[in-house]
């Protein structure tokens, strides 16, 4: 007991394992309660779309010298809108358009990372740095993640109305519209509030892994949200204790932690109907 | 002058790289005029990804990567089935989850010291110092997928239009999408090497939607295709020797200009078709 004890603890010690553990916290929050949405939503490869296109953003932002916050959003919800156009006028698929247009913002933002000198590394970009947090990173990270989860939480029968039927909810009245782009614009804010810890890519498994989990397991979307937020905060503890360790790195390890409590709660669900059905 | 323009060729590597980039930039051109059809371009990019993993094992294990990331490329579309056929999840969920995760089972086998593995290379490609053996790989893979397709290319296209019609005519729908899916695993290993697995996605789609707002025929549809991805290839890569950039970034930018200007003004699905009114 002693033994765990110890292991737990042991990378507390440290004053950037409990920021690295605060920061996964944050993020695994906010984009549980997002990723609830989204699982239903079917938006998967516009979170993968806004992630890669916040590239040029970030590096014009430093540039310019305006926070690197700023410049991401910008491009990230740029490449939303240019998606939604260019799909309205003319004849190729939704997920056509969006690989075209991100992988277009992504290279551009490789060919000026590659003519820029900036202090931005390619590989932090890529997959986070969040042994390398700072105080002021996550500040700003739990100012966005909570301001996206109050105001999901609070207008949550609309979004979940808007996922599930856009049609019904505009010939009832709702401004469906509104309710697209704010969902875009929470999308883009929980992607930049987390990039410096996960990185482009792996934003993306924070954002699907979590809700597909819960909807998995529940029956409601309540209790698929609590499930969703527990796995996931419980998933950042175990990665990064285990990431300190065994010193691999960290973010991955998170995600491949969440898809492993997936696969094992699989053949777990499927006994649990099981057992319900003989009762 | 042109002793200046010619200079990239008196480099080995330079003219190595540029004759690379045109072939993969053709074969992925060929394929994505059926992808564009069939609107699987989130298939691609997640293969593009979930290759990953096997190209770091391989490196770990000093196998020939194209067999490694073929073997990853092979089991992640095997456990999407798999997961979406034992879950009622969507299917752009279960692709999503599946990719990243390999991808992160990647870069963890990445971090695993001390191992060389250069993770920034498998991302973004590094043509310019491709080794003659990896050369070796993405000529016969590009030469096997490019007479593959060509030779069953009416089988595919029947298939993709119209599944039930296929089907009607005898055509065996499960060999032919196994063919496919073989055939873009295959591409995407050649391309991973020229453009690295974050921007493979836009070689198998971005020449084949330029081509698809031009056309109607699927022949010429296949041409333009076909040429606007060798052409950009080609000279993307040449020019990036004289504005000392990545090529593989250029590459892409340059077909996504082209597609931009195709959709502002195609003289039948741009944007701007009162341009042409205008000048009648």
């Amino acid at each position: 007991m002693n033994n765990l004890i110890d292991f737990i603890y042991a990378p507390l010690a440290h004053d950037f394992m409990i920021r690295a553990l605060l920061m996964s916290f944050v993020i695994a929050i906010s984009c549980s309660i997002f990723s609830c949405f989204l699982v239903l939503k079917g938006w998967s490869l516009m979170g993968d779309a806004i992630s890669h296109a916040v590239l040029p953003g970030l590096v014009l932002a430093t540039l310019l010298g305006l926070p690197l916050i700023v410049g991401a959003f910008i491009s990230g919800f740029s490449c939303a809108f240019l998606v939604g156009y260019v799909k309205n006028n003319c004849r190729l698929k939704e997920d056509t358009v969006m690989g075209i247009i991100f992988t277009f913002m992504f290279a551009v933002g490789l060919i000026l990372l590659t003519k820029i000198e900036t202090e931005l590394h390619l590989m932090h970009v890529l997959f986070g740095n969040i042994l390398g947090i700072l105080e002021k990173d996550l500040m700003i990270s739990t100012v966005i993640g909570s301001v996206c989860s109050f105001l999901l939480i609070l207008k949550k029968k609309d979004f979940l109305l808007y996922c599930f039927d856009p049609v019904y909810t505009r010939s009832i009245g709702f401004p469906s519209k509104i309710l697209h782009y704010a969902l875009l614009i929470l999308l883009s804010m929980s992607i930049v509030s987390s990039l410096k810890a996960v990185g482009i890519v792996l934003v993306l498994a924070m954002l699907i892994t979590p809700g597909a989990i819960g909807y998995l397991i529940c029956r409601t979307f309540n209790s698929m949200m609590i499930v969703a937020v527990g796995i996931s905060v419980f998933s950042c503890l175990i990665g990064t204790i285990l990431s300190f360790h065994f010193d691999l790195s960290t973010a991955p390890l998170i995600v491949l932690i969440q898809v492993g409590i997936l696969l094992f709660s699989l053949p777990l669900r499927n006994l649990y109907v099981k057992f319900l059905c003989a009762q | 002058m042109i002793e200046y323009l010619l200079e990239p060729f008196s480099y080995d590597f330079m003219v190595k790289a540029i004759w690379a980039c045109t072939l993969v930039g053709g074969l992925c051109a060929y394929l994505s005029c059926y992808l564009v059809l069939k609107g699987w371009s989130l298939i691609g990019d997640a293969l593009a990804h979930a290759i990953v993993p096997g190209v770091a094992l391989a490196y770990l294990l000093s196998l020939p990567y194209s067999i490694g990331s073929f073997f990853a490329g092979f089991l992640a579309v095997l456990s999407m089935t798999a997961i979406k056929i034992f879950t009622k999840l969507r299917e752009d969920t279960v692709i999503g989850m599946i990719f990243t995760s390999f991808l992160a089972l990647g870069l963890v086998i990445a971090s695993f010291s001390p191992v060389s593995v250069n993770i920034e290379e498998i991302i973004l490609g590094n043509i310019l110092g491709i080794s003659d053996y990896d050369i070796l790989q993405v000529i016969i893979i590009s030469i096997i997928c490019f007479t593959a397709i060509t030779l069953k290319w009416k089988d595919i296209f029947l298939v993709f239009f119209d599944e039930s019609y296929a089907e009607s005519i005898g055509i065996n729908i499960i060999y032919i999408k196994i063919l496919f899916f073989t055939l873009l695993t295959a591409s995407i290993v050649a391309a991973l090497q020229a453009v690295g697995a974050s921007l493979v996605i836009a070689l198998i789609i971005t020449p084949g939607s330029t081509a698809y707002l031009l056309t109607d025929k699927f022949n010429k549809l296949i041409i333009i295709s076909i040429s606007i991805g060798t052409c950009t290839s080609w000279i993307g890569s040449y020019l990036s020797f004289f504005l000392d950039l990545n090529p593989s970034g250029l590459i892409v930018c340059l077909q996504s200009l082209i597609f931009f200007i195709t959709f502002c003004f195609s003289p039948k699905y741009g944007q701007f078709t009162w341009f042409y009114k205008l000048n009648n």
